[in-house]
């Protein structure tokens, strides 16, 4: 916990005002509301990326602050002004661009000096300057050639080049490692993740890769429906989902429709019913105490990789399967109806009673993989069985 | 393919490249047994495309040769030859050519008509730019019914365009009318009509969406992302345009050019309706009357020749300024080469 605090706080912790922050931010395109009264605030130095499904409002966020696009109501505060009236190219900030938007009739060198001329930086001091971020992106041999002669991930690194070059505080990216092939995205967010370090800069991300948000991000805000649905380190998100929405996006999990009973056996515990009859003792998370009240409906969230699949009658585990014990261990009985290798994993199905079935990810170094058709009993550690909002 | 070949009587070679090329190599049977029947049926429908394309290119090239090649041929042979007494006799001679650039009057007439044909052009240009600009990039709303605004003058009779002018700019026409009753004249002008001004404006509001239309064309194709990006960079709207949405819509405002140039230098009807006395008439005029009055068709011919080749010779140039300012072509080509093998 301590941990993540530390690590979400950035590099520049104790800096009180934030660098950007969005206030009330709605954009309304006719009838239709991109973006509903968002309000967040981003800390100088951290790499916050705003994640979600296409239509959730992320790259609305992000054009907003750019400048691209005005805001239909809300303010946008970069250093405690407010620049919701300046145009892009009055604002402090810097854009990378989904399809690196690289002028086609410049050579390399020139895009990337393109920022510093419009500001009329000296010559020499523009020689340099741009030599010095093509090196950074390891590109210092290209500037003359034209973006069209150069790879994907090439035309990539001119676009950052370009934008870093300028030396904004905060850089802004719209799914810039969107149009690369798999192995060459993770390498570059590893690099992306480098040269934020590096610099220094503030970055703010927009991605629909779950996956890669989990990667490079100090905080993630999941957007959804114009919204913020959750605003975390990505352990917070991924291990202290709010939503059953945030849950499933984020990696994979399970999900059982649950109905609060009452307090738990041990505090921070609570008791729930799931579907089939058996009762569970599950972790709360800490800020959804609305969650706890008897009788809501909602939804519990077991990640695959913490379950573990015992065949029935293994002495170890309860005695009294289907039910909760003190020691905070949660058990469902089920049969196993596939198991499906997965390399270093066995993806074990299990139905369970109810409608219900779950995936466990079971190490097959271990303990032997259950047949399909055998029965099981699925247990989890009941701080990693997660009440979460419907 | 060369095991099948033989048994079937073989077909020309350059069927079977044309079939291999068409995606008949991917029917190619591999299996010895299925051998002999599809490809029997694969020969014939290889004789059959064997035809078609006969008969395919037979039609073009035929149409090319007699309604463009032998008229240019005939045309170009014309100038050559002589006229003795009013009669064209098929002797060589330079003398048409020789007379052509020797009388003031024919250089004078071709330098008259690529001064009307450049006003048009720059007029043309300075009207159609913005109106471009506008379309392409603040107009949300009807764009395609505005753009049609602008080219449906182009399925009006030219004809009719060109005596529209005449109405306009007449003695007793609608702007003399409007003058008159505004007070600002006490008599109807008669410099408005018949003058190279009502050449230069007519052919302006004929030629002008000739030009609008590649310009719209390059400005509709600059993704939004570009000026964004320079935006994002620093510079201004005016700075954007100038650095960034100008030079990549060059090819289109070359192209543009190239048509208002060539199409207004080469009109006749204009200048024959609105241009009135003789110093306003233009190269066309002078090739008419050289051949329907004068029957001096071997000099009309030389300034015909002329005048096709100074236009190919624009076209040209128009053709190279536009491949090199072409959309992210610049600098691939002398520099793609010499960066290659690095």
């Amino acid at each position: 916990m301590t941990d993540d605090a530390d690590r979400s706080a950035g590099p520049l912790a104790g800096h009180d005002r934030p660098i950007v922050e969005l206030r009330g931010l709605t954009k309304r395109f006719g009838a239709v509301v991109a973006l509903d009264a968002i309000s967040l605030a981003v800390r100088a130095g951290e790499f916050l990326t705003l994640l979600g499904a296409s239509g959730s409002g992320k790259t609305t966020t992000l054009r907003l602050i750019a400048g691209f696009d005005v805001a239909t109501a809300g303010q946008i505060l970069m250093d405690g002004v407010d620049v919701a009236a300046l145009p892009p190219f009055k604002r402090p900030v810097n854009t990378v661009f989904q399809q690196y938007a690289l002028f086609p009739h410049m050579s390399v060198r020139d895009n990337v000096a393109y920022g510093l001329r419009m500001r009329r930086v000296r010559a020499a001091d523009v020689t340099t300057r741009v030599a010095d971020a093509l090196d950074l992106v390891q590109l210092g041999a290209l500037g003359d050639r034209a973006p069209r002669q150069l790879s994907g991930g090439q035309q990539q690194r001119v676009a950052l080049a370009r934008a870093i070059v300028n030396r904004p505080r905060v850089l802004l990216l719209d799914e810039p490692l969107g149009a690369l092939d798999l192995k060459l995205r993770r390498a570059m967010q590893l690099e992306l993740k480098r040269l934020q370090t590096q610099l220094g800069i503030t970055f703010i991300y927009v991605t629909h890769d779950q996956e890669e948000a989990l990667t490079m991000s100090d905080r993630i805000a999941l957007m959804r429906n114009g919204r913020i649905e959750q605003l975390g380190s990505p352990t917070d998100l991924y291990d202290r989902p709010r939503s059953r929405y945030v849950a499933d996006f984020i990696g994979e999990t399970n999900l059982l429709r649950a109905v609060v009973a009452g307090t738990g056996a041990a505090p921070g515990l609570i008791r729930v019913e799931v579907a089939g009859g058996a009762t569970l003792d599950v972790a709360m998370p800490h800020d959804a105490a609305w969650l706890a009240r008897a009788g809501t409906e909602t939804w519990v969230s077991i990640r695959p990789e913490a379950m573990t699949v015992c065949a029935d009658g293994h002495p170890t585990g309860t005695p009294t399967p289907g039910g909760a014990r003190p020691g905070g261990q949660v058990v469902l009985a089920g049969t196993v109806t596939a198991a499906v290798y997965a390399g270093s994993i066995v993806k074990v199905h299990v139905a369970l009673a109810g409608d219900a079935s779950v995936v466990a990810h079971h190490t097959p170094a271990t303990a032997p993989t259950p047949a399909p058709g055998s029965a099981v009993r699925v247990m989890a550690s009941a701080d990693r069985a997660m009440l979460v909002g419907a | 393919m060369s095991g099948v070949a033989p048994a079937l009587g073989a077909p020309p070679p350059s069927d079977a490249g044309g079939a291999g090329g068409a995606g008949g190599a991917g029917g190619e049977p591999r299996d010895p047994a299925h051998r002999a029947r599809p490809a029997t049926r694969l020969d014939r429908l290889r004789a059959r495309r064997g035809w078609r394309t006969l008969l395919g290119s037979v039609v073009p090239v035929s149409w090319a040769v007699t309604l463009l090649l032998v008229p240019y041929v005939l045309l170009l042979a014309q100038s050559f030859w002589r006229l003795r007494d009013g009669v064209i006799t098929h002797e060589l001679t330079t003398e048409n050519y020789r007379r052509l650039f020797g009388t003031p009057l024919y250089p004078a007439t071709i330098l008259y008509s690529a001064g009307v044909a450049l006003r048009v052009t720059v007029i043309s240009l300075a009207l159609s730019y913005p109106l471009a600009y506008v379309l392409a990039f603040k107009v949300r709303r009807h764009r395609t019914l505005m753009y049609m605004a602008v080219i449906i003058p182009l399925w009006v009779s030219y004809l009719v365009r060109a005596y529209a002018w005449k109405i306009i700019l007449g003695q007793d026409g609608i702007l003399n009318g409007l003058l008159l009753s505004v007070g600002l004249i006490r008599a109807p002008l008669t410099v408005l009509l018949y003058s190279t001004a009502a050449v230069v404006v007519a052919l302006t509001h004929i030629y002008t969406p000739f030009t609008l239309m590649p310009i719209y064309a390059v400005l509709d194709a600059i993704p939004v992302s570009l000026r964004e990006a320079s935006q994002d960079l620093y510079a201004g709207r005016w700075r954007t345009w100038l650095h960034v949405t100008l030079p990549l819509s060059l090819p289109g405002v070359v192209a543009g050019c190239t048509f208002a140039f060539v199409l207004s230098m080469g009109d006749f009807l204009a200048p024959q309706l609105l241009g009135g006395n003789d110093s306003a008439l233009m190269v066309s005029n002078l090739v008419w009357s050289l051949f329907g009055v004068a029957f001096n068709w071997p000099l009309g011919a030389a300034v015909s020749v002329v005048m096709l080749a100074l236009t190919l010779a624009l076209l040209a140039v128009a053709g190279a300024v536009e491949a090199r300012g072409r959309y992210g072509q610049v600098a691939t080509g002398a520099v793609a080469e010499y960066a290659g093998p690095i």
